[in-house]
């Protein structure tokens, strides 16, 4: 089982989640957008959104670190176990905290807020919400539940990864990993298998190349 | 010197009833679908009023267009920096209140309803909700003054020194069609982060790329007009095309062919683009107009000419730029003038203001009143299409009464009491362009790129015709 759920459903989640980004770009770029609904209810879009982005960013960074940098390199640095678990909680809690909150507003807003927001809501991003709502909730137990740091991801799921990444993947290192990290790991594949069919793929346009263009812009036809 | 051509619109006020011929079929043909029932590419407000979207001209509220930051163009919304800021959260995004709720009447009940004791109605349903719905505000709610109270909320009026009431005896009202300006200094343009709108090099036509859109919506605060709209449905910003696919055939837009009184004219203007920014720059927001007027170049100039060849407006554009209505209306009589010139953003849509009648300060036995003597305030046109020069304004209104007066001495034989601005025969080519002009005098668009597309054909000689062009 194992070597299905972390040596081939990683690189199926994977393949769909550059493959068909891929596709949808090339091909149906028309519907490339952030489906944003500030047009339809704008009052409770204030704090909420910069919130739930604020604390997604927080929380990108905080996987950025923990999984891709290898272990002994933070400790080469100078930085031991009880230091880094704690450096981690202290940026992980508040990113949590604040990714959660703002997804509860924006829940709240979707579905108990003004009737408008019904046009703005398809049956693929009720799914969406559910497999991210699931995502940040297992992340938010994974973390609280690690507050004494028994459990050392750095040790297991982070050279896993690491592992997919290489092209080698060793399932060894998931062995023992406590359940709500595997339901972590799961709900993160199934969000990458979602990805290129949902909303989420405005992420990838953050608009960068706005700070160095020329104010108007002429084009040929 | 560059050149570059623009196809640009005059609008005649003087001869606008506010039928909304035009706004119909241009929602006929362009914005009747899902997600863009509440957008009117073309819509006619009556004004005094707060127009649409609701109070549509207070920039302190949406901060739309260009201001002067230290002598430094920006747009009002802020440095680049400070409006990636607000790509979660827009705070001077108008929503669809802002609009109005579009809605339809449930008709089927005419026909399905069971025997009654009373007549079945249709009752309005909402296009969004799909729920019943009372309207409480429209598109064009404010017809003909038809709100009233509405009516004293005009951001201009507020903008006047003295203080106008709207007692019944000295009302005044006019009608002011708005379609996109397709501005020489576009703000909407400025302000996408994707770089999804574009200026078109050909005709100057500001269009939103729909693949391009990604939907941060920046567009539709930062054009001051608010003519900029955000499609709930596809999630990405669409506007006013000037109808490109009839310009490119050498037709006018929709808005204009179908224009009951015959107030609109189109036609080409040739300008440098090296002097957009210093125009848009003018540091007194009363001399912005007299700026752009002096970066429209002459077409007959041999110097603009060559320049315009070099540039490589194709000579069809530049005979067409000769014999342009718009040039002379704007340019040569300066009877034509942009509309909220103080946004900086040179809107390429002009309107010749309108007359008015006579106020009852004036008595019976006058057959031409003077300029001042008009029910409609100078102050007040002077906010709408001069920004607040007055001087400019009533200029603009004496060569509208002078041309009457030459006309009408031509019938009488009476003489002409005075020195006028310009020679009688510019008055009677005034009075046939702006009195009867037909479709071809209205209308003088070169179409498309044709020459361009037949040298292609050309190079197509020879090859197999019926697979895809340029190669099988």
């Amino acid at each position: 089982m194992n070597t299905f759920f972390y040596g081939v459903l990683p690189y199926i989640a994977l393949t769909i989640f550059v493959g068909g980004t891929i596709v949808r770009y090339t091909f149906f770029e028309r519907g490339w957008t952030t489906k944003s609904s500030e047009f339809l209810s704008k009052k409770d879009l204030k704090w909420a959104n910069p919130i739930f982005h604020l604390g997604l960013l927080m929380a990108f960074g905080g996987h950025f670190v923990g999984i891709l940098v290898p272990k002994f390199v933070t400790e080469a640095a100078g930085t031991d176990e009880a230091a880094y678990h704690m450096m981690s909680l202290g940026g992980g809690l508040p990113a949590g905290a604040l990714f959660l909150l703002g997804f509860l507003l924006l829940l709240r807003r979707r579905f108990a807020g003004s009737d408008y927001m019904k046009v703005n809501t398809s049956p693929m991003d009720r799914w969406l919400y559910l497999v991210l709502f699931l995502t940040i909730v297992s992340g938010c137990i994974g973390t609280l539940s690690n507050i004494p740091g028994t459990f050392d991801y750095r040790e297991s799921i982070a050279p896993w990864f690491r592992s997919l990444l290489m092209m080698q993947p060793n399932v060894s290192y998931m062995s023992g990993v406590p359940a709500v990290f595997q339901f972590h790991m799961m709900m993160w594949m199934l969000l990458a298998i979602l990805f290129p069919f949902t909303r989420l793929v405005h992420c990838l346009s953050l608009p960068f190349e706005y700070l160095f263009r020329s104010n108007i812009i002429y084009r040929k036809k | 010197m560059k050149i570059k051509a623009q196809i640009s619109m005059v609008m005649n006020l003087d001869k606008c009833i506010g039928c909304h011929t035009c706004s119909i079929t241009c929602k006929n043909v362009w914005t009747n679908r899902q997600g863009a029932e509440y957008m009117y590419f073309n819509n006619v407000e009556t004004k005094p009023g707060i127009g649409y979207p609701k109070h549509w001209e207070d920039q302190a509220k949406w901060k739309g267009g260009w201001e002067l930051k230290d002598g430094q163009l920006q747009l009002r919304s802020g440095s680049k920096p400070e409006r990636l800021l607000k790509l979660f959260y827009h705070p001077d995004q108008p929503e669809l209140d802002d609009y109005y709720e579009p809605w339809t009447y449930d008709y089927e009940t005419l026909i399905s309803s069971k025997r009654k004791n009373h007549q079945p109605i249709a009752r309005p349903r909402s296009l969004i909700t799909q729920k019943r719905m009372d309207i409480k505000w429209g598109p064009n709610w404010e017809d003909d003054l038809a709100d009233g109270e509405s009516a004293r909320q005009d951001y201009n009026l507020k903008q006047m020194a003295s203080d106008i009431t709207l007692e019944f005896h000295d009302l005044f009202m006019k009608y002011l069609p708005r379609v996109c300006n397709h501005c020489l200094n576009p703000a909407c343009v400025a302000a996408c982060p994707s770089g999804a709108i574009y200026k078109r090099d050909e005709d100057g036509v500001v269009l939103v790329s729909q693949d391009g859109c990604r939907g941060w919506r920046h567009c539709v605060p930062a054009c001051p007009y608010k003519k900029v709209y955000f499609n709930w449905k596809t999630n990405k910003a669409e506007k006013c095309i000037f109808c490109f696919p009839r310009l490119e055939n050498g037709l006018p837009t929709v808005c204009a062919d179908t224009c009951v009184g015959r107030l609109r004219y189109m036609g080409v203007l040739l300008y440098d683009m090296d002097q957009v920014k210093d125009a848009a720059s003018t540091p007194d927001k009363g001399q912005i107009y007299g700026s752009v007027l002096d970066i429209l170049q002459d077409p007959n100039d041999p110097a603009v000419i060559r320049a315009a060849r070099k540039a490589g407006i194709p000579e069809n554009w530049i005979k067409a730029a000769q014999d342009s209505p718009v040039y002379r209306m704007v340019k040569e009589w300066k009877v034509a003038l942009p509309l909220h010139a103080e946004y900086r953003t040179l809107p390429m849509v002009w309107y010749v203001p309108p007359l008015s009648p006579i106020t009852r300060r004036v008595e019976a036995d006058v057959f031409l009143p003077e300029v001042e003597d008009m029910r409609i305030p100078l102050a007040y046109l002077a906010e709408l299409f001069s920004a607040g020069n007055v001087p400019v304004i009533t200029k603009t209104l004496q060569r509208l009464l002078d041309m009457r007066l030459v006309m009408r001495a031509q019938e009488t034989g009476d003489p002409l009491p005075r020195r006028l601005e310009y020679d009688v025969d510019t008055y009677k080519a005034m009075y046939r362009l702006m009195g009867i002009a037909k479709y071809k005098d209205r209308f003088n668009i070169p179409a498309g790129t044709q020459e361009k597309s037949r040298e292609k054909l050309n190079q197509l000689q020879g090859s197999c015709g019926y697979t895809c062009p340029g190669g099988c």
